[in-house]
């Protein structure tokens, strides 16, 4: 029982790091390298902010959101935009965004890196305090419980906006066919850059309550999540809804059944291995949808 | 002691620097958006250690099954990820790279765990070094001219027009993966024999994106792209000490507007300044004058032909990626 | 630009081995029948031709053809041999080339070296090993199809320095250079202006000429009736009417499907 509650609250921050990338993966082709280091460069902001002055839970997890949405929006303005801009075709801009991500994300790291020295930084000084409730033989963390609430609303809010609004509409449109969208009137740019900052404000969101259930995170933390939030939402497949949470919970499932039955540094590999198998197996993920192609 | 010696250890870094990067580069160059170069790397180095400390092999021979191994590995890995396309191919390459280290970690007495494998000292001299990468440059730069050189191109821009004039692009994607298992396989063979000491830290993430800031800043499509990029990733650090503190955010910024501002590199901005002199001098030459001529000759309508000329000028002939997108 | 009526006569589509047949070809995308049983064969040294409306499934017939895009069902056979099973490449090195609806050069490559793409292939042109690998030699075939395609002063061009009639030309000498049996062409001539098509229609009779057999797609009737010795007509996947190419453009049935008003104009 105790291994469930882990698996629902290890899945949640795995949720809500994964929803954020899939949410631009899905409908405007952009798989940012960048997420990770947006996720750590919230949570290292927080951090400085909290040097200054004791914060309590909310206003932290504020600064957290509103770090991620601007800093989501400056790599889509500074780098994506310009890369979309002189890309002579699909395949290549594809690649250069995966690999401007990467370098873009080498500036948050380094300047974190840089202040902390490579250690562990945290949340300590937030007025939050860490509750524990017993039910049963069953341990719960107040943070915890947060974190699967706020992953929970989130998702279903998420759904319920691509599903019914104009807006989540005019997305899958854009994610299904560019041309398509145009003819509808989409404002490709406005939506673009809408979707990015909701997708940085969840990375925020994400490194303050990760952190603050794990304590601390380290300036690198950021790139081993990415690697796991792309076998969340390959499993899934890209761009479902569906296919993101199952991915999350099954990845948590793993990661924590290999912890209890192993010495614990395999763990690692279970996200990696996953990625392969589903690629090997099926490379749509278990709710993707076969691509249709004509030539 | 001469500026050779001093720098030594840098010089021994840029060549398997080098030697890391063209494993990345080798595929890219084919279309092949793969980084397995770098799981190879991994492999190379524990493989080197292993053979040396534990079967007491020579440098030479060390090198020669490494590397073939390191080829064979990953050949065998691109036969079952070679139909993925883009990105999930670079991300299942990324996993590999990744198992690798885990592997590493957890290979108990023959990977020594955490600590790693120390004290690899064998036979091996700058001499069968410098060896091994002139006669790797040269392979390279030869796969750069000629027939290879026009296939290879083809098969990166356009698969299906490489297929419709007889290529066997298959072929030519597997091909990619061996080259850049060996490449990754020689240089972490040859950086355990030079460095005597790898512990799993030495082959993370990290090592994926030095390698593959090297061909970006560099320039991806050609050697001398590649050596540009690790020279520069191998000095520069060195340089920027001047800098000071801020030398890694430099490092970043550097490598940031390489990727979103010069996709094609230091190397790539030669080429186009190059074409563009090129241009110049044949306008002078008349040549174009004489090309327009014959232009206008066949169209019935000069001051169309000429407008439609100016619109494509500039204007790069694009190949609609036919993709459906993805779904929601 | 006239063809001799004994050329017209030539077509017999019914003697001899063809050079290509297709018999009974489908290829569905999900629901979407893009080509729908569709049977043929072309002869040698014949210019064959297929007309129809957008969408009505010649370039995806084109694309079947050369096993660029997947076969629902049917065969296909290359001089009497089945080759739906085949590679795309595997054809192409029986010497099936073709040109592409959206102009297909490589940026990096000058015009000579994208010409010189085709070549490659060849049997007949295999230089010896060295100059192979150091990339020296000429190549008297790329030469050859340079003069055709009248490319003379652009070799060293690269293709975003070329107008579109160019750029579309070269694309057609890369095809000419495998020295190929079977020649699709998926409308060579758009965005050309007539001058330039009256070249191409040209061109392709000189093609003829040698021998080639060539099947051309095409939106511009009266160069189908002055270029083709048999045209096929295609609606909705499937094949309507066939015939010389006057009598095709004549048939009520293309008529409605795909010329319409636009035809009665002309003539």
């Amino acid at each position: 029982m105790q291994d469930l509650l882990s698996v629902v609250t290890l899945g949640s921050i795995y949720l809500l790091f994964a929803l954020g990338m899939s949410l631009t993966w899905g409908t405007i082709d952009i798989l940012n390298f960048s997420h990770g280091s947006i996720f750590m460069f919230s949570v290292f902001t927080g951090y400085l902010i909290l040097d200054l002055t004791t914060l309590p839970f909310l206003p932290v997890l504020l600064i957290g959101v509103a770090v991620g949405a601007l800093m989501s929006l400056l790599v889509q303005v500074l780098a994506f935009e310009q890369i979309l801009k002189r890309a002579t075709n699909k395949k290549t801009a594809e690649m250069q965004i995966l690999i401007g991500g990467i370098g873009v994300a080498i500036i948050p790291l380094a300047i974190a890196q840089h202040h902390t020295k490579s250690n562990p930084f945290g949340l300590r000084e937030s007025s939050f305090e860490l509750h524990t409730w017993v039910v049963g033989d069953l341990r719960i963390t107040n943070i915890a419980a947060i974190t699967v609430v706020t992953a929970a609303i989130l998702w279903v809010a998420m759904a319920l906006w691509l599903r019914r609004s104009r807006q989540g509409l005019a997305l899958r449109a854009i994610g299904v066919d560019t041309e398509v969208a145009s003819l509808m009137g989409v404002h490709r740019r406005r939506l673009a850059l809408a979707t990015m900052a909701v997708s940085g404000a969840l990375a925020g969101l994400a490194g303050m309550l990760f952190t603050f259930s794990l304590g601390a995170i380290t300036p690198e933390s950021g790139d081993t999540l990415l690697v796991k939030a792309f076998a969340c939402i390959i499993l899934g497949g890209i761009g479902s809804m569906r296919g993101v949470l199952f991915g999350s919970y099954f990845l948590a499932a793993c990661e924590v059944w290999v912890l209890t039955q192993t010495s614990g540094s395999w763990v690692e590999a279970v996200s990696f291995g996953l990625i392969f198998l589903v690629l090997l197996i099926r490379p749509t993920g278990v709710f993707g949808r076969k691509e249709v192609r004509r030539t | 002691m001469s500026w050779y010696d001093t720098n030594l250890v840098l010089i021994q870094a840029t060549i398997t620097g080098l030697l890391l990067a063209l494993s990345i580069q080798i595929p890219l160059r084919m279309g092949v958006f793969s980084f397995a170069g770098v799981g190879a790397y991994g492999f190379g180095c524990y493989a080197g250690a292993v053979l040396v400390l534990d079967h007491q092999m020579a440098a030479l021979p060390t090198i020669l099954v490494t590397t073939l191994a390191g080829g064979l590995i990953v050949l065998v890995l691109g036969l079952f990820i070679n139909r993925l396309n883009g990105l999930t191919l670079a991300m299942a390459t990324v996993a590999f790279d990744l198992i690798i280290g885990v592997v590493a970690v957890n290979g108990g007495e023959t990977t020594g765990g955490a600590t790693g494998r120390y004290g690899v000292i064998s036979d091996f001299t700058m001499g069968h070094m410098w060896t091994i990468l002139v006669v790797v440059m040269v392979l390279v730069a030869l796969s750069e001219r000629g027939k290879l050189g026009r296939r290879i191109d083809a098969v990166r821009d356009d698969p299906e027009l490489a297929s419709s004039v007889g290529i066997r692009v298959y072929n030519y994607r597997l091909a990619a993966f061996f080259v850049s298992g060996l490449l990754g396989a020689a240089a972490g063979a040859m950086n355990i024999l030079v460095r005597s000491a790898i512990t799993p830290l030495d082959i993370g993430f990290h090592l994926i994106v030095l390698a593959l800031t090297m061909i970006i800043v560099g320039g991806s499509l050609s050697w001398k792209g590649a050596v540009i990029g690790a020279v520069v990733f191998t000095w520069l650090p060195d340089v920027l000490q001047v800098i000071g503190e801020w030398q890694e955010l430099v490092y970043g910024v550097i490598v940031a507007v390489a990727a979103v501002l010069m996709p094609r590199g230091i190397y790539g901005l030669y080429v186009e300044a190059k074409r563009a002199v090129l241009r110049r001098r044949r306008t002078r030459r008349g040549a174009v004058r004489a090309a327009v001529a014959a232009e206008r000759a066949r169209t019935t309508d000069d001051d169309e032909a000429l407008a439609e000329m100016e619109d494509d000028l500039g204007s790069p002939s694009v190949t609609p990626g036919g993709s459906m997108g993805a779904n929601l | 630009m006239t063809t001799s009526a004994n050329e017209r006569v030539a077509h017999a589509p019914d003697s001899g081995t063809p050079v290509f047949e297709a018999r009974d070809v489908k290829v569905y995308f999900g629901g979407v029948k893009a080509v729908d049983g569709v049977s043929l064969k072309l002869m040698p040294g014949l210019i064959y031709g297929i007309i129809g409306p957008n969408g009505s499934g010649k370039s995806t017939l084109i694309g079947a053809m050369t096993r660029l895009t997947k076969l629902t069902s049917g065969e296909l056979l290359f001089d009497g041999e089945p080759y739906h099973n085949a590679s795309a490449s595997s054809i192409a090195r029986k010497r099936v080339a073709r040109t592409f609806q959206t102009v297909r050069l490589l940026p990096d490559l000058d015009v000579r070296d994208n010409i010189r793409l085709g070549a490659d292939g060849r049997q007949d042109e295999r230089p010896n090993l060295l100059s192979r690998i150091l990339g020296i030699g000429g190549s008297p075939a790329t030469d050859d199809a340079i003069d055709k395609a009248q490319l003379h002063g652009f070799e060293s061009f690269y293709p975003s320095e070329l107008s579109y009639g160019t750029q579309r030309r070269v694309e057609i000498a890369r095809a000419i250079s495998t020295n190929p049996r079977l020649l699709l062409l998926d409308e060579p001539t758009a965005g050309m202006n007539q001058t330039e098509r009256a070249e191409i229609s040209q061109l392709m009779k000189s093609l003829k000429n040698d021998g080639l057999c060539q099947l051309l797609v095409e939106h511009d009737v009266q160069m189908m009736i002055d270029t083709c010795d048999h045209v096929f007509a295609m609606n909705f996947g499937k094949l309507i009417a066939e015939g010389r190419p006057e009598d095709v453009v004549r048939d009520p049935q293309v008529q409605e499907a795909y010329l319409g008003r636009k035809w009665r104009e002309h003539a």
